[in-house]
C-alpha cells in the first residue's frame, strides 16, 4: 500500500472517530484525543503510551504560561481593579464617545495581549464592558459581537500571540519581529469594529451605569493596579536590556510575581487557594485544548497523516490557497482550535517560503485571521462563552450576524497582509 | 538553579490544584480531561520528561 | 467512586509506561570501542570545570600522531536528531589512526539533547545500526538541550554577545550558542569549554557534523568561514569530482551563534559545517519511524521534491544512512587532505577511516565495534 492510501484510511478513521465522539456529545478536546486514539489503533501504533504523553508535553510551558497569566488576571477582578478601572473609565469619558470606544477596546485588548487567550479578555472584561455597551443602547447581540471580535483581535495581538508562535516553532523560526506586525492590525481592526457595531449607540446614563456595575473596594487605587503591571514590564524588559547579567525567568514565572503583587496589594482579603483552584477549573477546556491538540499531532506525524496535510497544502496552487485563506483558517479553528496551527499553518508558511514572501507577515497576517473561527461550530468555545458571559438571549445566528461585517475586514486585512507580506517587511523591527 | 526550582514548585502547585479538581470533580470528561492534562505536569515533577 | 478510580487507574497505566520508556533512553547506554589512533580519552570539563558532573561533561577521544602538525577538532551531536554525525565520529573514534598531527573527537557535543525526543515530533526512542554482531543501538536525540537539565527558556533568546535575537527554545541548541558564555546556561557553558578547548589545544581546524532537511536551503554543503573558503572549495571541487555532489557557502557575516561563524570570529581554528541530506526532517515526511531515520525513503517528500520545493534531489532510492555517513567520512578526509597539502607543517595524516564507496559497500555497521568481545578498559560510554 503506498504512504498516501494508507495515510489517506487513517486520517479518514481520525475524521469518523472525531464525528462519532462528536455525536455523543463528548467535548472537542477528548474528540480529539479519541481521533488521536483511533489514529494509533489503524496506523498499527497501538496505544502507543510514550507518544500520547510526548504529544501531551508538546504546550507544557504554554500552559504554564495560561495558568500564571490568569490567575494574575483573576486575582486583579477579585482584587477588585478590574471594576475600578471601568468605572473610572466611564466617569471620565462617558461624555466623549470617541474617547469611551477607544479606551473600552484598548481595555478589552490587554488581557488577551498578555495571555494569548480570547477567553479571557471575554471572562474579565467582557461582563462589564458588554454592561457599558448596554447602557449606550446596543442591544446585547451587537455588544457581544463586540466582545467576541476584539477578544478574538486581543489573542492574535502581541507579546502572546500563540498560533504566531506554535506555528514559528514549528517551521524553526525564531518568533521575533511579530510586534508590529501583529499589534498594527489588531488595534486597528479592534477600534474599527467598536466604532461600525457601536456607531447607532446613545450617551451613556452615567447614574444608571454605576448603579448596576460592581463596586470597587474604597481603598483601590490607581497604583494598585498599574505596580503589578509595571513589575511585569519591567522584569520582562531587563531581560531584554541585560540579557547577560539578568536571570532567565521566562513569561510563567514573570505573571506569576505580577499575581503575588496584585495578592499582596489587594484592599481586600482574597482566597488564593479558591481562587486558584477555579482558574485551573476554568482554564481547563483551554489547557485540555492545547494538550490533546498535541496528542494528536503527534500521533498525526506518527502515522503519516501530517505529512499527507502538509504536502497536499504545499503542492496546491499558490494562489488557490490564499484566496481560500478566508475558509480554511478559521474552519480549521473551529475543529482543531490551537491544533489548527501546527497542522496546517506550518505547511502554509513552508509554501509561502518558497513563494518568496516574507513569513512573519504572512504568519501576522494569517494570525489576525484565525480566532474567527472561535464563533463557528462545532467548537465555537469563544463564541459561546462570549454569548454566556454578556447574559444574550437572542439566537445565536443573530449575533453572528453582527460578526459579519468585522470578520470581512479582518479576513481583508489578514489576507492582504500576506499577499504584500514583502512589501510589509519593513514592519518586522522587533 | 533557584529559578529552576521555582519552576518545579510551580509545576507542583499545579499539579496540587488538578488533582484536587479532578478529586472533586462529579463529570466524567472532565476527570478524564484533568488525567490527561496532569500527565505531562507530573512527568515532569517526576522528572522523567 | 468507582468511574473516578477507573480513569486515574488508567491514567497512572499510562504515567508509569511513558514514564518508564522516557527513563530507559534517557539512560540507554551508548558504548565507544575505542579504535587503536586513540591515546586518551579526556572529559571536557577539563577544559571548562563549571561542566563536571553535568549532562553536557562530554567525552574528547584524542588521536595522536608520531609526527608532529595540525591539530582537528570534530564535533558529532551537535543536533543529536542527525544520526550520520553521531555515527561518523564513532566510525572515527574505534577506527582511525593517526600518522601526523592530532584529533580531538566528540560523539556528543550537545549530550544532554540525546537524551530526549521532541514533543509531536513522534521520533523513535532509539535507532539501531545493524551488524555481524548483531547491531549498536542509539539514543534518538534531538535539536535542543533537554529541559530536565537546562529550564525554563526565555521569552526571546538573546545570543551573546552580539545581542541578536533568536527564537526562545534556541537558547538549548548548540548550534546557537556559540562562542558560549562561562556563566551562561548549561548550552553556552557547553560551547564556552568547546572554545576553551580549542584555544588550549591550538585547533587549527573544526568540523562541525551535521544533517539538513531537504526543504533547507543549506544541504549537501560545507559551509565555511572566511578564513577556510580556500580549503571548503577546494574539497567541494575534488569531491564534486571524484565521488558526489558537495558545494560550499560562505559562512554569512550576521547570522550568528553557529560555529562557523563564531568559533572563525573568536579563535584561531577554522570552522567547516558539512550538511548531508535527511529526509526524516522534512515537514512534509509521512510516517515518521526508525525506517524512516535510517533508510532516508519517503513518498510525500519525494512528490513536494517534483513540485519544486525541495534543495537536494530525492528519489524512490531515498538518502539510506550509509550514503549520509559515506559522505561525512569522505569530506573529512577530503578537507584534511587538502588542508595538509597547503599546510605542511600543520598536516594530519588520518588513516583507517573508510571513504564513501567503502562504507556504502559494507555498511556502517562494519566499522562498529563489539562491546560485548572488547576489552572492558577500552569501552567508553556516552
Amino acid at each position: 500500500m503506498s504512504m498516501t492510501t494508507s495515510a489517506t484510511i487513517i486520517l479518514a478513521a481520525m475524521v469518523a472517530a472525531y464525528i462519532a465522539a462528536k455525536i455523543f456529545k463528548i467535548s472537542t478536546e477528548l474528540s480529539m484525543l479519541a481521533a488521536a486514539l483511533v489514529g494509533g489503533l489503524v496506523g498499527g501504533a497501538g496505544l502507543p503510551a510514550r507518544h500520547i504523553a510526548e504529544g501531551a508535553f508538546t504546550y507544557l510551558d504554554i500552559c504554564l504560561i495560561f495558568i500564571t497569566a490568569t490567575l494574575f488576571m483573576n486575582l486583579l477582578k477579585e482584587s477588585g481593579g478590574v471594576a475600578f478601572v471601568v468605572r473610572r473609565i466611564l466617569k471620565r469619558f462617558h461624555k466623549h464617545k470617541f474617547l469611551l470606544f477607544i479606551m473600552l477596546a484598548v481595555l478589552m485588548l490587554i488581557p488577551g495581549m498578555l495571555t494569548g487567550a480570547g477567553s479571557v479578555t471575554v471572562l474579565i472584561v467582557g461582563g462589564m464592558v458588554a454592561t457599558v455597551l448596554g447602557y449606550m443602547g446596543i442591544p446585547k447581540p451587537k455588544a457581544a459581537a463586540i466582545v467576541f471580535v476584539i477578544a478574538g483581535l486581543s489573542a492574535a495581538a502581541p507579546p502572546v500571540s500563540l498560533w504566531a508562535m506554535l506555528t514559528a516553532a514549528g517551521v524553526n523560526m525564531p518568533y521575533v519581529g511579530f510586534f508590529l506586525p501583529l499589534m498594527i492590525p489588531c488595534l486597528v481592526l479592534a477600534l474599527l469594529t467598536i466604532f461600525i457595531l457601536g456607531w447607532k449607540s446613545k450617551p451613556v446614563d452615567l447614574e444608571q451605569a454605576l448603579k448596576e456595575l460592581p463596586e470597587p473596594p474604597a481603598r483601590m487605587n490607581w497604583l494598585k493596579i498599574v505596580l503589578p503591571f509595571l513589575v511585569f514590564f519591567a522584569l520582562v524588559i531587563a531581560g531584554r536590556i541585560w540579557p547577560f547579567d539578568f536571570p532567565i525567568m521566562g513569561l510563567p514565572l514573570v505573571f506569576a510575581f505580577a499575581a503575588a503583587i496584585t495578592l499582596l496589594l489587594s484592599p481586600v482579603h482574597i482566597d488564593f487557594l479558591d481562587v486558584s483552584r477555579r482558574t485551573v477549573h476554568q482554564l481547563l477546556p483551554l489547557i485540555g485544548t492545547l494538550t490533546c491538540v498535541g496528542v494528536l499531532v503527534q500521533i498525526m506525524t506518527l502515522t503519516g497523516v501530517r505529512g499527507l496535510i502538509s504536502v497536499t497544502v504545499v503542492t496546491l496552487p499558490a494562489m488557490v490557497v490564499i484566496l481560500t485563506l478566508f475558509l480554511t483558517l478559521p474552519v480549521s479553528e473551529s475543529v482543531l482550535m490551537w491544533g489548527a496551527a501546527p497542522v496546517l499553518g506550518v505547511p502554509l508558511v513552508l509554501l509561502f517560503n518558497t513563494m518568496n514572501l516574507n513569513p512573519v507577515i504572512a504568519l501576522a497576517g494569517m494570525s489576525v485571521i484565525w480566532p474567527l473561527g472561535d464563533a463557528i461550530p462545532p467548537t465555537a468555545i469563544i463564541g459561546r462563552l462570549t454569548v454566556e458571559t454578556v447574559g444574550m438571549k437572542e439566537r445565536y445566528s443573530t449575533f453572528l450576524k453582527y460578526c459579519i461585517i468585522p470578520a470581512v475586514l479582518i479576513i481583508l486585512v489578514g489576507t492582504l497582509m500576506v499577499i504584500f507580506s514583502k512589501k510589509l517587511a519593513f514592519l518586522t523591527v522587533f | 538553579m533557584i529559578i529552576t526550582i521555582l519552576y518545579y514548585l510551580l509545576v507542583a502547585f499545579v499539579v496540587f490544584l488538578m488533582g484536587w479538581n479532578l478529586l472533586k470533580s462529579k463529570k466524567w470528561q472532565e476527570e478524564v480531561l484533568y488525567v490527561i492534562v496532569l500527565l505531562p505536569f507530573l512527568l515532569r515533577l517526576l522528572r522523567l520528561k | 467512586m468507582i468511574r473516578k478510580t477507573i480513569i486515574i487507574t488508567l491514567g497512572l497505566i499510562l504515567l508509569v509506561f511513558s514514564g518508564l520508556s522516557f527513563y530507559k533512553s534517557r539512560h540507554l547506554k551508548e558504548p565507544v570501542v575505542i579504535g587503536p589512533g586513540v591515546t586518551q580519552v579526556k572529559k571536557l570539563s577539563e577544559y571548562f570545570p563549571a561542566i563536571k558532573g553535568s549532562a553536557n561533561d562530554a567525552n574528547v577521544y584524542v588521536l595522536e600522531g608520531a609526527k608532529k602538525g595540525g591539530a582537528l577538532l570534530v564535533l558529532g551531536g551537535s543536533h543529536p536528531e542527525e544520526p550520520a554525525a553521531r555515527l561518523t565520529t564513532w566510525i572515527l573514534t574505534e577506527n582511525a589512526t593517526l600518522e601526523q598531527g592530532r584529533i580531538f573527537v566528540v560523539n556528543s557535543a550537545n549530550r544532554s539533547a540525546t537524551t530526549v525526543t521532541r514533543p509531536s515530533g513522534a521520533y523513535p526512542a532509539s535507532y539501531t545500526i545493524k551488524t555481524d554482531w548483531g547491531g549498536q543501538t542509539f539514543r534518538m536525540g534531538d535539536r535542543w538541550a533537554n529541559p530536565l537539565d537546562q529550564w525554563p527558556d526565555p521569552e526571546v533568546y538573546i545570543h551573546y554577545p552580539t545581542r541578536q535575537n533568536l527564537a526562545y527554545m534556541d537558547i538549548r541548541n548548540l548550534n546557537r550558542t556559540w562562542p558560549g558564555r562561562a556563566n551562561g546556561t548549561l548550552t553556552e557553558k557547553t560551547c564556552y569549554a568547546l572554545v576553551e578547548l580549542i584555544k588550549k589545544e591550538n585547533v587549527d581546524i573544526v568540523i562541525d557534523l551535521h544533517e539538513a532537511e531537504l526543504q533547507y536551503p543549506v544541504i549537501s554543503t560545507i559551509v565555511s568561514h572566511q578564513k577556510g573558503l580556500d580549503v571548503a572549495a577546494m574539497a567541494s571541487m575534488v569531491l564534486s569530482d571524484e565521488e558526489f555532489k558537495m558545494g560550499m557557502e560562505k559562512s554569512p557575516l550576521e547570522l550568528h551563534g553557529l560555529s562557523h561563524r563564531e568559533i572563525g570570529d573568536h579563535t584561531n581554528a577554522v570552522p567547516l559545517l558539512f550538511e548531508t541530506p535527511e529526509p526524516f526532517l522534512d515537514a512534509t515526511r509521512g510516517r515518521t519511524d526508525e525506517k524512516l531515520l535510517l533508510e532516508g525513503k519517503d513518498e510525500f517528500v519525494v512528490r513536494a521534491g517534483k513540485r519544486g520545493l525541495l534543495f537536494e534531489k530525492i528519489d524512490e532510492k531515498g538518502w539510506p544512512i550509509d550514503v549520509r555517513v559515506g559522505r561525512h567520512c569522505s569530506t573529512i578526509l577530503q578537507v584534511l587532505d587538502v588542508w595538509s597539502q597547503d599546510h605542511a607543517d600543520k598536516a594530519v595524516a588520518l588513516r583507517n577511516v573508510p571513504k564513501y564507496d567503502e562504507v556504502i559497500k559494507k555498511g556502517t555497521g562494519a566499522f562498529l565495534r563489539d562491546p560485548s568481545k572488547a576489552d572492558p578498559k577500552l569501552i567508553y560510554y556516552e
